[in-house]
């Protein structure tokens, strides 16, 4: 089962970085597989999601709003003659903290719990409009989406929770996190180990990991191939499972895993349960597609709202001040509200149902994902060298 | 101030050959201006500079079919207008081989610096721009070199072992010009601080080592020595001028430190650096920092490149097809055409400067040339060469002139006399020449 | 079997009658070199010495670097930048006997003198530099300053002060004091005054009567301690060399032994390893070295930095802790590698921010320091790869072969533009240089050799194919063919210039200066010598060190300049 060399052209951006030459004459591995094993970097992440909510119509109803907007429309919260747009602007604010406040005075964003769903968030009603993603329950349901390039029953609830809000759009600010990424605070690693083929292999070992150190950028801050990644040490993120490759399409059986997350300097968990690959793999060691899966909707909640657990570098648990400030201001600039969000997560969930109650708590999560080769070496304590101090602390 | 030292004239000798350099009349020639600077009726003092850039022209894009004071500038003189009479164009005169080695990029140029051909780096005279600073240089700084491409070579040799280095970071040149040591000429306060003059005066008993130490050298390690403490005066002369109140400049302003700035050799930020470092030397000829100036926009082999692009200047010069539609060579156009617009923007930093009734170009005369003409052949005929400003009245300019394959040290020559240099003969076997340009003196 | 240095006389001329001797007259190479003791086995002796002229050398950026710290500590801070070294004969250390001294590099150097004297008089550190307290800190003390003068003079002008020097020094110190009302202020311009002193700048070398050979002259102790010293530690001679120097130590063998063995296990000696092969290897030329970012993204100078680095980390792990032959450098499959070179390596480094010693490549395919980043990546243009560079500068560097420069009309339109599909590869393109007449003397030599390596592009990254053509890397290096860059370092290994050169060259790199035409005898001793120690670079050293020809001066009219065994080699950059 040795490869063959047909070509296989790829989607993505990245292939100017990796001008690698394809395999040697006579059978030899695919430069980016050494011994059957093959370690890839996520290069570029996003939410997969669907088309502009103005061109596919998803939000007849309108878009989600952010509590001073609410405000706005109450009659109190029109704008009075003569009223300067300071004055105004501090009015609405100022109504925004109270809405904002549970009744026993507790702040929303720390406690949506504590406030009543929000008929301003608004979510994605129909279930016709083509999204990103793949299918993760193997079923077709009612609230399953057509996927974009053809093929039905793709499960993408988190889409129905943020399809209506502006900030997810296309051009909106919170499906950049792949900048944060950049900048190294967190990272994802996959290692396939048993590789001999990598156009069809029916058997490969698959690994997932958070990785413990910064995305390598060439100087116009693009991922460099080929670097040197450790995971991270603590075994919690690390999720073993197999997978195969049939036709350069990799795909892996479900596994649950934890990677990490970052926001405003607050560290975050960033789990994905029943976690599983759908990734096309090129002659070269690019792969595109998707890491999905399904997230608890209490930390998707702290992820992309509430940061409720937000920890500082160190581990412990980032100042209130911190933690309700951003979760606040980020309702205020992207246009939501806290428990409007909570809530809404509450209602799509559709995974993972409690045993007791059966209500679900994990909600389906597409990740379109790019990646690139690396090297995998276990984290700190493995290497042979005894622990240096870094080139910073050494002065050089 | 300085005395020149007849050793160092004659340093540039050719054993035996004829390189007829005049001995200095010295006492006229010492420039009193340092005292001269009253507020009317002063003496502004010229100063001289060389502009080199790399890898020559397309001659039928630079060169005017029409010789004299009317004439067209093609293409590539076109970013030129505004200095169309400041400018006297020289074309078709040659760097003369007589049999030696061709090195590309390299004889030419140092053959039209020094008026001799030689096969190598190693000069057998200092080139022309040493020779003008050792008459004219007793400022702070003899001379200042530059290089907006990233690289340390400048083309001026005061002999074999001794180039000078050139500057390639703005932000270098200003700490070196305007940082510590530098007194601004018009400080309402002068007050000498007698640091310098412990120094100076522990740097001049160095020079007491210097007859021992001769006695006990070779020959040829005599003349590097000569160097060593030639140059701990020159450091002496310096300090001597922070012991004596700077004369006021009009118009002088002091100006702000450059942006750290990339330094390498892609098109964009060598012109820029080009651009930040024109307008340091300026102010700095402006207050009399320096009277000589050398820069080299892009090496004479040039590394200038486009971000992206796997080849550079040069090695376009080699490789690129003519593009059979226009008739030479596409981007290596670009290239050429890019050099003349840098050089513009030179002239654009001296005329900002106001001096006198005029500008600081007017005060200047600048020899730009590039190492060859054609650079696919490495020709050292028919080498491009300009001269810029109108040297305080000394140089006329507003012609283009053809050499008809005239040796290229009648420029030389000329250049020398226009700056005051007592000498008739310049140059060596088929360059050797005592025919002036006389169109470009007044 | 160490290479001592010579025989006494007693066995000069004809050998004693044994067959071992007989074999080995006519086995060795030149039968000066050899003698045989009494019991018939062969012994390399070295020839009479020849020397060459007293020269005038600047120090080099490390040099001077390497001297402040060890005359006043490595906290002490050398801000000053430094002109680019001049190379002559392929070395900058050779250049250093032909450079001027420009006004920059006094200003330069005299800003330098002036931050090494704030921060040894600063108020917080004089107490640990001045060997004494003045009777007061704002007039003068004569004994106090002598102190000082005492105790920094020699090792600065690596000899005692004459009585005239130490004067001009207490004189000018005094004149400070008065005029600027500080003890210390005054000090520091004598100690200004010290460091742009010729004395100071300059290794001046003199030479004296030698007692042995009347008709030749040795350098002055003092001279030969400082040459000793800049060969074997790239340094200025610490106390104990300049107090043997003193004692006359230097001049007798033994005692002279001594001080060699001493500055060999120096943890010094490395610095020395790594100057010359620094300046062998041209990684002067790093400063000019620019990559196109598009074209290579994965350059900065933090990689350019860690590849010399690793060249070098790889060959003083070599020849000193591991004791190897010089020639098994260009055969090296293990190496010292760090993450941002892993990148261009493709090879996992696990360390995250330091050194750790991997395999070169994966497949056992790289091999030798001429496969490393630092050559492939110096001698190549920003863009792209160069055969021509690379074939030239393995000529040049690794077997003292001249390559004369091109003709200045060459004509390059036959040359197609590295994108064109009819010629994919660069042996394509580079066809004309074979064929065209003017062109295939030179180009035979060079590009043969630079193709072996065109499967590691312009940065150094490993390509099986360029422009979807496969890449053919054999050829022929002076009759031995390969298959590939591994076949090219096993050639390069054992061709019998290899370790020729580096003998000659760092011969050249001790005295500053080219080999002289009578000093061939001497060559094939130093080269026979070599061979005998199994190519090791140390005993190679403490060879030359302990050699007469080594200190040996040249009468002054019969000293033959210009005259060097391979002609002048071109120190200037060819354009190719």
């Amino acid at each position: 089962m040795r490869n063959a060399r047909e070509k296989n052209p790829l989607a993505g951006g990245l292939l100017a970085i990796l001008l690698l030459g394809a395999a040697g004459p006579g059978g030899a591995e695919a430069p980016f597989v050494r011994n059957g094993e093959a370690g890839f970097v996520v290069s570029f992440i996003e939410y997969g999601l669907s088309g502009d909510a103005q061109e596919t119509g998803a939000c007849p109803a309108g878009m989600t709003r952010n509590l001073p907007e609410i405000y706005a429309m109450t009659p109190q919260g029109k704008r009075r003659e003569g009223e300067s747009d300071e004055a105004y602007m501090d009015r609405l604010r100022e109504a925004a903290g109270r809405l904002g406040t549970s009744p026993d005075g507790r702040d929303l964003c720390m406690h949506p719990e504590a406030g009543e769903p929000d008929p301003w968030f608004r979510t994605v009603e129909g279930s016709d409009m083509p999204v990103y993603g793949i299918d993760l329950d193997g079923e077709v349901s009612d609230n399953d989406f057509p996927g974009m390039s053809g093929g039905t029953g793709i499960d993408n609830q988190w889409y129905r929770v943020v399809g209506c809000s502006r900030s997810y759009q296309p051009a909106g600010q919170s499906n950049g996190f792949n900048i944060a990424m950049l900048t190294g605070s967190w990272g994802i690693l996959v290692r396939l180990r048993g590789v001999d083929d990598i156009r069809n292999d029916d058997h490969v070992e698959v690994g997932l990991y958070a990785n413990a150190d910064p995305i390598s950028l060439s100087p116009a801050r693009k991922p460099l191939g080929y670097a040197t990644y450790a995971a991270e040490p603590d075994p919690r993120f690390h999720a073993t499972t197999t997978g195969r490759i049939e036709e350069g399409v990799l795909t892996t059986v479900p596994v649950d895993a934890m990677f990490r997350n970052e926001v405003n300097s607050m560290y975050l968990d960033r789990p994905l349960r029943d976690a599983r690959l759908h990734m096309t793999l090129s002659e070269n060691g690019l792969m595109e597609g998707y890491l999905a899966g399904y997230t608890p909707v209490e930390d998707m909640y702290n992820m992309q709202y509430g940061y409720r657990n937000g920890m500082t570098h160190a581990g412990e648990l980032a100042p209130l001040g911190l933690r309700s400030g951003s979760a606040n201001g980020a309702a205020f600039v992207l246009g939501h509200t806290c428990h409007g969000a909570y809530h809404a997560l509450q209602q799509h969930a559709d995974g993972h149902p409690d045993p007791d109650s059966g209500k679900y708590t994990a909600i389906s999560t597409q990740y379109h994902i790019r990646a690139i080769p690396a090297f995998i070496v276990a984290g700190a304590g493995i290497s042979p060298n005894p622990a240096q101090p870094t080139r910073e602390e050494a002065g050089r | 101030m300085s005395k020149i030292s007849r050793r160092g004239f004659l340093r540039g000798t050719l054993q035996g050959a004829a390189v007829g350099v005049g001995l200095p009349l010295l006492n006229c020639f010492l420039d009193d201006s340092g005292k001269a600077f009253a507020a009317s009726g002063r003496r502004i003092p010229v100063r001289f500079g060389t502009w080199v850039w790399g890898c020559g022209f397309i001659p039928e894009l630079w060169i005017p079919t029409a010789t004299g004071t009317e004439f067209e500038l093609p293409a590539h003189l076109a970013p030129l207008e505004p200095y169309r009479d400041r400018l006297a164009l020289l074309s078709g005169f040659d760097v003369k081989l007589d049999g030696v080695p061709n090195k590309p990029h390299i004889t030419g140029c140092l053959g039209l610096r020094t008026g001799i051909p030689v096969p190598d780096l190693k000069v057998k005279a200092p080139t022309l721009d040493v020779l003008i600073s050792d008459q004219i240089g007793d400022t702070r700084f003899r001379s200042i070199e530059v290089c907006s491409a990233g690289i340390q070579r400048s083309y001026s040799y005061r002999d074999a072992g001794s180039p000078n280095p050139s500057e390639i970071s703005p932000l270098a040149l200003y700490s070196r010009i305007f940082g510590e040591g530098f007194q601004d000429p018009n400080a309402a306060q002068f007050t000498p601080d007698p640091r310098y003059m412990v120094h100076k005066s522990v740097l001049s008993a160095t020079q007491e080592e210097r007859r021992a130490l001769m006695g006990e050298v070779g020959a040829e390690d005599r003349q590097r020595l000569d160097e060593y403490f030639t140059s701990i005066r020159e450091l002496e002369q310096k300090l001597a001028l922070q012991l004596e109140p700077p004369a006021p400049v009009e118009h002088f302003e002091m100006p702000g430190a450059p942006p750290e700035t990339p330094v390498d050799s892609e098109m964009e930020n060598v012109m820029e650096n080009h651009r930040l470092m024109a307008g340091l030397l300026a102010r700095a000829l402006q207050c009399n920092q320096t009277r000589v100036f050398n820069v080299l926009f892009s090496d004479t082999a040039s590394n200038l490149r486009r971000p992206g692009s796997s080849s550079t200047h040069h090695t376009l010069t080699h490789e690129e097809p003519v593009d059979p539609q226009l008739g030479h060579q596409r981007e290596v156009a670009w290239f050429a055409e890019k050099s003349m617009i840098a050089w513009r923007e030179f002239l654009d930093a001296l005329s900002a400067i106001p001096e006198g009734d005029g500008t600081l170009l007017d005060n200047c005369l600048v020899l730009a040339h590039s190492d060859c003409s054609i650079a696919k052949a490495h020709a050292v005929e028919g080498i491009p060469v300009m001269v810029a400003g109108n040297a305080g009245g000394r140089v006329r300019t507003g012609f283009h002139m053809a050499g008809k394959a005239d040796p290229i040290s009648r420029i030389g020559l000329t250049v020398q006399q226009a700056m005051g240099l007592q000498v008739d003969r310049w140059g060596v076997l088929s360059m050797e020449t005592n025919r002036v340009i006389p169109e470009l003196l007044a | 079997m160490r290479a001592h240095a010579k025989l006494v006389n007693v066995h000069r001329g004809l050998p004693a009658p044994s067959a071992l001797c007989a074999l080995a007259l006519f086995a060795l190479l030149a039968a000066a070199v050899t003698g045989c003791t009494d019991r018939g086995e062969p012994v390399l002796r070295e020839p009479d010495p020849v020397g060459g002229p007293t020269l005038l050398r600047r120090l080099t950026q490390s040099q001077y670097r390497a001297t402040v710290a060890d005359i006043f500590g490595t906290d002490v801070p050398v801000v000053a930048r430094f002109e680019r070294g001049l190379r002559s004969h392929g070395l900058i250390a050779v250049g250093t006997g032909e450079a001027g001294i420009s006004a920059f590099s006094i200003e330069q150097y005299d800003a330098a003198a002036q931050g090494v004297a704030d921060a040894i008089l600063g108020e917080e550190q004089r107490a640990e530099f001045v060997p004494c307290q003045p009777r007061s800190t704002t007039a003068f003390d004569t004994e106090c300053a002598g102190a000082f003068m005492g105790q920094y003079g020699p090792l600065l002008f690596r000899r005692p002060l004459t009585n005239e020097q130490t004067q001009r020094y207490l004189e000018a110190a005094r004149l400070g004091t008065e005029k600027l009302g500080g003890f210390y202020e005054g000090l520091k311009y004598a100690l200004v005054g010290m460091m742009t002193s010729p004395q100071f700048l300059l290794r001046i070398e003199r030479a004296q009567p030698d007692p042995q050979r009347p008709e030749l002259l040795q350098l002055d102790p003092y001279s030969k301690a400082a040459r000793l010293s800049y060969f074997l530690t790239d340094s200025t001679p610490d106390r104990e060399l300049l107090r043997a120097a003193g004692a006359g130590e230097l001049d007798s063998a033994d005692s002279l032994a001594r001080q060699v063995d001493r500055l060999l296990a120096s943890p010094r000696f490395e610095g020395a390893l790594r100057a010359f092969f620094g300046d062998m290897l041209e990684f002067d030329l790093f400063d000019d070295l620019a990559k196109d970012s598009e074209i290579y993204p994965a350059f900065n100078s933090d990689v350019a930095a860690d590849a010399k680095e690793q060249t070098l980390r790889d060959i003083v792990h070599h020849l000193v802790e591991q004791n190897g032959d010089y020639r098994d450098l260009f055969t090296l499959d293990q190496t010292f590698m760090t993450r941002p070179l892993g990148i261009i390596y493709r090879q996992p480094v696990p360390a995250r921010h330091d050194w750790e010693r991997v395999q070169l490549s994966h497949d056992g395919s790289r091999l030798g320091i001429q496969s490393h980043v630092s050559f492939l990546a110096l001698h190549a243009h920003p863009g792209r790869s160069s055969p021509t560079l690379r074939g030239k500068a393995i000529r040049n560097v690794f077997l003292c072969q001249e390559v004369p420069d091109p003709p200045a009309n060459v004509d390059f339109s036959v040359v197609q533009d590295p994108s064109n599909t009819y010629m994919p590869t660069a042996r394509d393109r580079l066809g004309a240089h074979n064929t065209e007449p003017a062109c295939s003397g030179c180009h035979k030599v060079m590009d043969p050799v630079g193709l072996a390596l065109e499967n590691y592009d312009g940065l150094g990254h490993f390509r099986a194919r360029e422009n979807d053509a496969v890449i053919d890397s054999s050829g022929f290096l002076d009759g031995t063919a390969y298959e590939d860059a591994a076949g090219l370092a096993a050639a390069l290994r054992n061709h019998p210039e290899t370790s020729r050169c580096v003998v000659e060259k760092i011969y050249r790199f001790a005295v500053g200066r080219d080999t002289v035409w009578d000093e061939r005898a001497y060559m094939d001793y130093l080269i026979a010598a070599f061979a005998e120690s199994g190519y090791r670079v140390p005993e190679l050293m403490r060879a030359i060190a302990l050699s007469d020809n080594f200190m040996a001066i040249s009468p002054p009219d019969q000293t033959p300049v210009g005259q060097g065994l391979a002609h002048n080699q071109s120190d200037g950059r060819n354009p190719s």
